[in-house]
């Protein structure tokens, strides 16, 4: 029977076709925003998460700075020094330091002349950290050779801010002449993607900042759990500090990659809450539209609710067909949703990869389809249920009298 | 023994509350109907005929009083079980027709069978026959407002009939129709009557019909001043 009623409800719906419209848009814009947001900032969290997994198990970053204001840390210009790197060094079970620092520097290349983010890495002891547990690999060219002004460049180099620019090209920095030597391999993401790597020796004597460097990665011994020598790490660095009395000092944030992705993870994950909640409030308005439609529809169908009843229409098949009705507007309009809300995720999609903004792939789950199926019919039938039981309570002889 | 009354209603009153007033539209009532009788109500507007009629086919109960139908009181049943009887034993036909607009003439007829249960097929080829025996099998995908009000009646009438009722009950069936197509429904239910032996109640102030039927039940102000069946005569002709 629920096929008839299924025919009824529908022959209803299309007797009004604009406020049938109207009512889905409501649900259709909840449901895009939900659908949308989720996919892309699933997609988003896939990508960082992939770009964390490549780093290597027993690597741990050691940056100035509390954790709580790594914004701060990172504008503020706050530096490792060359003791902390020392004291890094010592902690018992760290096996290799990189201290890292970079520098936004004018770079000319054929005459022209832009601004780029140059990164100092040891190239001598890092560079097996830099490709083996920070997954960097060359597309084309080779390595540089330490103490040598040899450049290798981001992926988006040659791409984007040098068009045409050459393994073996020119390139000028505060009126030295570099090398290009190698092009990376693309690490995902636009910023990381468009700087260029030289070796830190060389990288201080042109920049003239002899010490020191904006943050170091430490790789533990084999034989050592990385938490423990986290904790070893901590307790130099708070000795260095003790032993420089009267300064005011700054903290230290030092995390294993384990836990960075932990943190990061989790801070997606609240971000992905954040985003459900406040798109769920634009469906449960569109649920609140369907809520108006269907009282408008009960009370000007009083009539016929009355003759449904006269020829033996009992109370739960009234709320059926109405539940029907109003489920309808919730499962129409969730497809729609559904519907845009991947199609503008798709686009946003395609939008990065072809400008290189960051690696994303709209998340486009099953599951997330059946959820916004789930949610959209679901609210529906919520927004349905008062409506409907108060037609299912009419009186047929009242309903047959009214006007 | 005498046959046991199809309906009967037992000093049946129908009060409404009108805030502070109390409005007694039907003032005890009390009358049998027989299996195969054909009974008209009669009487002024406002008498309370279609509120009798609604008490005898089910639609309403009364405030106070028994109804019995087959000797079974219904006078305190839940709606959904009025429901229940009103689909298997009962028919109407309303003075409005009170078709729905939004389904086509054999989805109008098939309706009360969708209620029932009763399967696909079934219902459909019933609800053909039907209006093929009501000459409307030309109009059967038509909706009520491409159909003139004779046509609608007819419909309405094979709606009333689609789960072979026991009773059909009709409202003043000829009140929005003219002379002439009135006297074709009249006919109709009068055939029901005859070839179908159906039990029919109308409302109605057609002296044709008042003078086929044997019974006539005639009210004022809520109560019945005459019964023609027992005073023997005609009362309404004044
Ligand atoms: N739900 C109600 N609330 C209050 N009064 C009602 C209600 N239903 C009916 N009445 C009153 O009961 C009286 C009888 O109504 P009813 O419809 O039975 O009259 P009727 O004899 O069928 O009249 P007509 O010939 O005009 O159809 C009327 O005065 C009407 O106003
Ligand atoms: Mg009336």
């Amino acid at each position: 029977m629920i096929k008839e009623y299924i025919k009824i409800a529908i022959k209803s719906l299309r007797r009004r076709p604009v406020r049938s419209w109207l009512t889905m848009i409501g649900v259709v814009i909840g449901i895009f925003l939900i659908i949308s947001l989720l996919s892309l900032s699933g997609g988003v969290k896939t990508a960082i998460m992939q770009q964390l997994r490549m780093m290597g198990k027993d690597l741990i970053m050691i940056m100035p700075g509390e954790l709580t204001d790594i914004v701060t840390t990172f504008i503020g210009g706050l530096e490792l020094t060359d003791d902390d790197i020392e004291a890094i060094k010592k902690a018992k079970g760290v096996d290799v330091v990189v201290p890292m620092t970079y520098k936004g520097e004018a770079m000319r290349h054929k005459g022209e002349k832009k601004t780029v983010l140059l990164c100092g890495v040891p190239i001598e002891d890092g560079l097996d950290i830099l490709r083996t547990d920070m997954g960097l690999e060359l597309k084309e060219g080779r390595w540089p050779i330490p103490g040598k002004r040899e450049i290798f460049a981001g992926y988006l180099v040659p791409e984007d801010i040098f068009p045409g620019m050459k393994v073996g090209a020119e390139v000028t920095v505060r009126g030295k002449q570099f090398k290009i030597v190698g092009v990376l391999k693309s690490i995902g993401n636009k910023s990381d993607d468009s700087q260029v790597y030289v070796d830190l020796d060389i990288f201080r004597e042109i920049t003239g900042e002899r010490t020191g460097a904006k943050m170091a990665i430490a790789k533990a011994k084999p034989d050592y759990l990385v938490e423990e020598v986290v904790e070893n790490i901590k307790e130099n660095l708070e000795e260095t500090r003790k032993r420089r009395k009267g300064e005011d000092l700054p903290s230290y944030t030092v995390l294993s990659s384990d836990k960075i992705t932990g943190i990061v993870g989790s801070i997606m994950n609240l971000m992905q809450i954040a985003i459900f909640g406040f798109a769920s409030i634009a469906v449960v308005v569109g649920g609140i539209g369907i809520m108006n439609t269907m009282y408008t529809s009960v009370h000007e169908r009083i009539r016929e609710i009355g003759i449904m009843k006269a020829v033996g229409a009992k109370s739960k098949t009234i709320v059926l067909i109405f539940l029907i009705e109003s489920g309808f507007f919730g499962l129409v309009g969730g497809i729609g949703g559904i519907v845009l809300g991947l199609g503008l995720a798709k686009i946003v999609e395609i939008y990065c990869q072809t400008q290189h903004l960051f690696l994303l792939k709209a998340s486009i789950t099953p599951q997330l389809i059946l959820f916004g199926l789930a949610f959209s019919f679901i609210i529906g039938c919520l927004s349905g249920f008062f409506p409907a039981k108060k037609a299912s309570k009419l009186k047929p002889v009242d309903a047959l009298r009214y006007e | 023994m005498p046959k046991q009354p199809l309906i009967k209603l037992k000093d049946a009153w129908k009060i409404y509350q009108l805030g502070e007033v109390e409005l007694a539209v039907l003032r005890g009532i009390s009358l049998e109907i027989a299996p195969g009788g054909f009974v008209t109500i009669m009487g002024p507007s406002g008498s309370g005929k279609s509120t009798l009629l609604n008490i005898i086919g089910c639609l309403d109960i009364p405030t106070k009083g028994k109804v019995f139908l087959n000797g079974k009181d219904i006078s305190e049943l839940s709606q959904d079980e009025l429901a229940e009887i009103r689909g298997q034993k009962i028919g109407f036909v309303f003075q409005q027709f009170n078709l729905l607009p939004n389904l086509n003439s054999l989805e109008n007829v098939m309706l009360p069978m969708v209620f029932q249960g009763r399967p696909e097929n079934e219902r459909r080829e019933k609800a053909k026959a039907l209006l093929t025996i009501l000459d409307l099998e030309k109009r059967i995908s038509h909706r009520p407002a491409e159909l003139s009000g004779g046509e609608q009646q007819r419909i309405a009438i094979a709606r009333a009939m689609s789960n072979d009722p026991e009773i059909i009950l009709a409202d003043e069936p000829t009140g929005n129709l003219d002379s002439a197509t009135g006297k074709m429904i009249m006919e109709i239910l009068i055939d029901l009557h005859k070839k179908e032996k159906k039990t029919i109640v109308v409302v109605t102030h057609d002296p044709y019909i008042a003078n086929y039927s044997k019974e006539i039940i005639n009210l004022k102000d809520g109560q019945i001043i005459a019964d023609h069946k027992r005073a023997g005569k005609v009362l309404w002709k004044k």
